[in-house]
């Protein structure tokens, strides 16, 4: 369904003629692979009609709710956080992310924590003053007016959607099974509330087409547009108003999604997006895992490794809530720092201690932007050296959406120095003889050689390890030299690919699946409508959450099993 | 059939004659005399899953047969050389992917001999892992309160791609119950012992297992009542991830059904850590699966020393360099060696495993390794080359005289599946011919 055929001329999907260039360097045996492909000529994406609009929303299909979303959710749901999900297994990802329904199995060994943890979630939250489990008195004698009423409102809220009398009634078996056994009902309604978070519709997101086998794409019932969008912006299930605004259908219009999504936005529970969405996108999370190498780089401890994470989070949600332009996320003139990590990169002390502050760059121009984030920079690091291909990469990918095909076998890594004292550059250039390497690599390289002033864990440098002079000069193909960092950011933040890549990531996150080649035209019109609105990350989210899309579904035949 | 409420012993030899079938008399004894009877006859299964291929020429021995010589890889293997088989020149061509994509593939493949469908995750496909065929073995049987445990030291970095365009389910796992249900594996030594040990220690009074089992029950009738409705008004694809549903809800419903017989019979037990050091977690893990073995509370389990293409960096081996990064060697000596020091310590682990497998006794005295075979390999052979042929394999035990170790046995060329084969009828799943997309048979000579 989404494969991804090669397609050799993907220089077309670039319009300015230094990207044709840089692109149409890597060919031959290896082309470089977009991660969404088009065999169709990409319109402009700042145009605003797309020749090829099919309207076609795609599928999703039957969405388990990742770690993420269920430690969210029993939060939300019971005022638990006790994080029940840190001990499932972990979710696996696709696409760059871990909500992807295709491959968010439900294993016996998920199911067993799933039952583990609905016993202990009701258990506590049955005590809990204030979960609001409890709103009426289980009458010994009577219990089921209680029980249902407690029921009814519990599995409401649990599955995201009214729930019908049949159900409530379904839900007070349990009771009649306590009550032979000789417990208190109680003990029913506890299990009957293990039972609903349990059942498919707590764990999934279910969405329902009225004709299943029908590729003629619908609306979603308020409550499915509900459920999408709080998981889109909170990773978690609705709150009241939302809620509300389902059941009274007010979110029919453009007006009223929009609305909501602002209204969504300043809600701290839109934090979910910068440890969700930006963790994965920016390889933040990646940071939990970084081994640099200690001899060499012993200046990373543990609370630099926060420090980072923290200053890429803090600055990301300023884009959430401020008024800057989504790209300029590439180049913005502040960031927030504590001590430690403001003389990490060698800048002035904000003097505050281990707390965070919010720092203008304006002076120190070779540190705006996530391209100069600690973070960003360790992870795309070997333990041992810089990778100029790894933060190359990471920018077509993550930025340009245009990642190169990986190496062939037996080159990929970059040969030991010839002598001590080469820089970088030259062992890369070394690299670059061998015929099978140059293609992809003219592509790479210059865009992770121009960052070469930064070390593997993000300070600033003049001299390599060796003592070789830092040489950042990205040559492309065409004879421009990106000279370092800066230059290199203008480069890309000119690129017209960056609003859709960042609409195509976006949109994978909020549809929590892959994108197939016929939605490119779909992007582009998520990101031209962003752009024309302002351009902010705010801008993106609404025209995402208005598209038809993110709006709509459909059903579909029997997928092909390969 | 099911047995909800244990049956005493005086009822059944009262009254019972013919109706003496094995499956009664197992049901009713006591979990201690249980474990200590059911144990001669049980077979099990342990695979040890290294990544990023291993330095072959350190590793293999240049002499078949008996008289095989420990090479500088396989040092650790001295205490417990007349146990282990080791086989040179089997193949999983399965495991090649189209275009790159090499260590997913071979993971996916692994234990499955089953091309993995190349996407980044819609449709993704694999096969049924023979870990699991063992398991729904088992599962019938009712042998164990646990048909598998799946294991591992690696959570993943969580970011990017896998691998060139493979799905990570394929990158994240090597037992698969199906071609599109992996098993996700538990990294986390302290949720598995609490899986294994849950339940009060002196076990569930039989009124109390009673009530736990009826409330299980009226739960799990519950849910599964939802997903019947809900089944009705899904589209296809819809319904094959709700089938995930009704597997799990199944797998509850006989931990529920076994509640409050078969406890742990091997005594109390103390709980690891979760330390973050590779070295504590992989012997926790290692010692977990001797326990839920000794305990007879799993048969089968699969170990994944790290995910696919794994860059772990080895500091506490004097390593600097990532594994994944060394392991594109390019032919460079330091390379070589990097790699060699880590395939030692990744046999040592294994070499662990063994040996404590061969320490434990079971009812009989006789050590558990007898009665096992234990698998391990790599997604490739040479991680430079990517090979998925001549690939390292070592299988220790004996399976209870399937198996005759201590030699090393050269079969080039043959498909591994042809291993799995002999591994499973040795097991004891009956009727298993054939195996993934490509055996061609039984794997000759592995009774010498």
């Amino acid at each position: 369904m989404t494969s991804r055929s090669k397609t050799p001329d993907i220089g077309r999907r670039l319009a300015t003629a230094g990207c044709v260039l840089l692109l149409s360097a890597c060919k031959g045996d290896a082309p470089p692979q977009a991660r969404v492909r088009t065999d169709v000529p990409e319109p402009e994406p700042t145009s605003t009609s797309c020749w090829n609009t099919s309207g076609d929303p795609g599928t999703v299909v039957l969405h388990r709710l990742n770690r993420a979303e269920y430690d969210a959710t029993v939060r939300d749901l019971l005022g638990d956080t006790s994080h029940p999900a840190r001990d499932f297994p972990t979710d696996d990802h696709g696409y760059g992310f871990d909500n992807i329904a295709d491959v968010l199995s439900l294993s016996p060994l998920l199911m067993e924590k799933y039952a583990a943890a609905a016993e202990k979630l009701v258990e506590a939250a049955w005590v809990r003053p204030g979960a609001a489990l409890r709103t009426c008195a289980v009458d010994a004698a009577n219990p089921e007016p209680c029980a249902r009423e407690i029921l009814g409102r519990f599995a409401r809220r649990a599955w995201r959607r009214p729930v019908t009398t049949e159900e409530v009634d379904r839900l007070l078996r349990p009771l009649a099974v306590v009550k032979q056994l000789g417990d208190p009902p109680e003990v029913g309604v506890k299990l009957a509330l293990r039972a609903v978070l349990i059942s498919p519709h707590f764990l999934f997101r279910v969405e329902k087409d009225a004709q299943p086998a029908s590729t003629t794409p619908h609306r979603l019932d308020p409550h499915e547009l509900a459920t999408r969008l709080s998981y889109f912006l909170w990773s978690s299930m609705p709150d009241e108003a939302l809620f509300q605004a389902a059941e009274r259908d007010k979110l029919g219009t453009p007006q009223e999604v929009e609305a909501q999504v602002r209204r969504m936005l300043a809600d701290p529970k839109a934090q979910a997006l910068v440890s969700n969405f930006a963790g994965q996108w920016l390889f933040t999370r990646a940071l939990d895992t970084a081994e640099p190498d200690h001899t060499l780089y012993g200046a990373f401890n543990e609370p630099l490794r926060h420090a980072m994470r923290q200053e890429t989070e803090l600055v990301f949600q300023e884009f959430i809530t401020g008024d800057h332009k989504l790209r300029d996320l590439l180049d913005a003139s502040f960031t927030y720092l504590n001590d430690p990590l403001a003389a990490h990169y060698g800048l002035p002390r904000p003097g505050s201690g281990d707390a965070f502050q919010r720092v203008d760059l304006t002076a120190y121009p070779e540190r705006r932007g996530v391209l100069g984030h600690g973070s960003l920079l360790t992870v795309t690091s070997n333990p041992d050296r810089t990778s100029p291909v790894q933060r190359g990469v990471w920018v077509l990918e993550q930025l340009l959406c245009s990642g190169p095909p990986p190496p062939p076998p037996n080159v990929e890594n970059l040969p030991p120095a010839v002598s001590p004292d080469m820089t970088m550059k030259e062992r890369m250039a070394l690299h670059r003889t061998q015929p099978q390497c140059k293609g992809c690599h003219m592509l790479m390289d210059p865009l992770g050689l121009a960052m070469e002033n930064y070390d593997p864990i993000g300070r600033w440098r003049l001299r390599e390890v060796s003592g070789a002079p830092v040489d950042s000069n990205g040559d492309l193909p065409d004879g421009t030299v990106l000279a370092g960092v800066e230059a290199m950011r203008r480069f890309v933040k000119d690129d017209p690919k960056l609003p859709t890549c960042l609409a195509e990531h976006l949109m994978t996150y909020a549809l929590g699946r892959g994108l197939s080649e016929e939605e490119q035209c779909a992007v582009s019109e998520v990101a031209a409508a962003a752009e024309a609105s302002g351009g902010r990350l705010s801008d993106y989210l609404v025209s995402i959450a208005l598209s038809d899309s993110f709006t709509s579904r459909r059903g579909g035949k029997e997928a092909q099993t390969p | 059939m099911k047995f909800k409420h244990p049956i005493s012993r005086r009822t059944l030899l009262r009254g019972a004659g013919a109706l003496m079938a094995l499956p009664l008399l197992e049901r009713m004894l006591p979990a201690a005399v249980r474990a200590a009877e059911a144990a001669p006859s049980a077979r099990r299964l342990a695979v040890f899953y290294a990544p990023n291929g291993i330095h072959m020429q350190k590793f293999l021995p240049t002499v078949t047969g008996p008289n095989w010589e420990l090479t500088p890889t396989l040092q650790s293997l001295a205490p417990v050389k007349q146990d282990v088989l080791v086989i040179s020149g089997l193949a999983n061509e399965p495991g090649r992917p189209d275009g790159d994509g090499h260590h997913a593939a071979g993971t996916a493949a692994f234990l499955s001999c089953t091309k993995a469908y190349k996407t980044e995750g819609t449709n993704f496909h694999a096969g049924i892992s023979m870990d699991q065929v063992l398991a729904n073995h088992l599962s019938q049987q009712r042998a164990t309160r646990f048909a598998s445990l799946e294991l591992g030291n690696d959570a993943g970095r969580g970011i990017g791609n896998c691998d060139s365009g493979y799905a990570c389910p394929y990158a994240n796992n090597i037992s698969w119950a199906g071609p599109t249900s992996p098993m996700a594996k538990e990294t986390k030594p302290r949720a598995v012992f609490d899986r294994l040990f849950s339940g009060p220690p002196g076990g569930l009074s039989q009124a109390e297992a009673a009530r736990r089992r009826a409330y299980g029950q009226s739960l799990i009738d519950s849910v599964r009542d939802d997903a019947t409705r809900l089944q009705h008004q899904l589209g296809a694809a819809d319904r094959r991830k709700l089938d995930e549903y009704f597997t799990s809800v199944r797998d509850l419903e006989k931990q529920v059904e076994a509640l409050g017989d078969a406890g742990p019979a091997c005594g109390l037990q103390t709980a690891p850590t979760d330390d973050e050091d590779p070295r504590a977690r992989t012997k926790a893990m290692m010692d977990l699966i001797v326990l839920a073995f000794q305990c007879d509370l799993s048969r089968v389990a699969t170990f994944m020393l790290a995910n696919a293409r794994a860059n772990k960096v080895y500091n506490f081996l004097g390593l600097s360099g990532g594994h994944h990064a060394y392991s594109h060697h390019q032919f460079v000596q330091s390379n070589y060696d990097a790699l060699a020091i880590i395939d030692r310590w990744e046999v040592e682990q294994y070499a662990y495993l063994v040996r404590r497998l061969k320490d434990t006794r079971e009812g009989t005295g006789a050590p558990l390794l007898d009665n096992a075979l234990v698998l391990f390999s790599s997604e490739v052979a040479d991680g430079n080359a990517h090979h998925h042929k001549n690939l390292p394999v070592l299988l220790s035990g004996r399976c209870g005289g399937a198996v005759a170790p201590g030699r090393h046995l050269s079969v080039p060329g043959m498909p591994i599946a042809n291993l799995y084969v002999s591994m499973l009828r040795a097991l004891g799943v009956p009727g298993v011919n054939s195996f993934g997309t490509d055996s061609t048979g039984e794997l000759p000579g592995l009774g010498g």
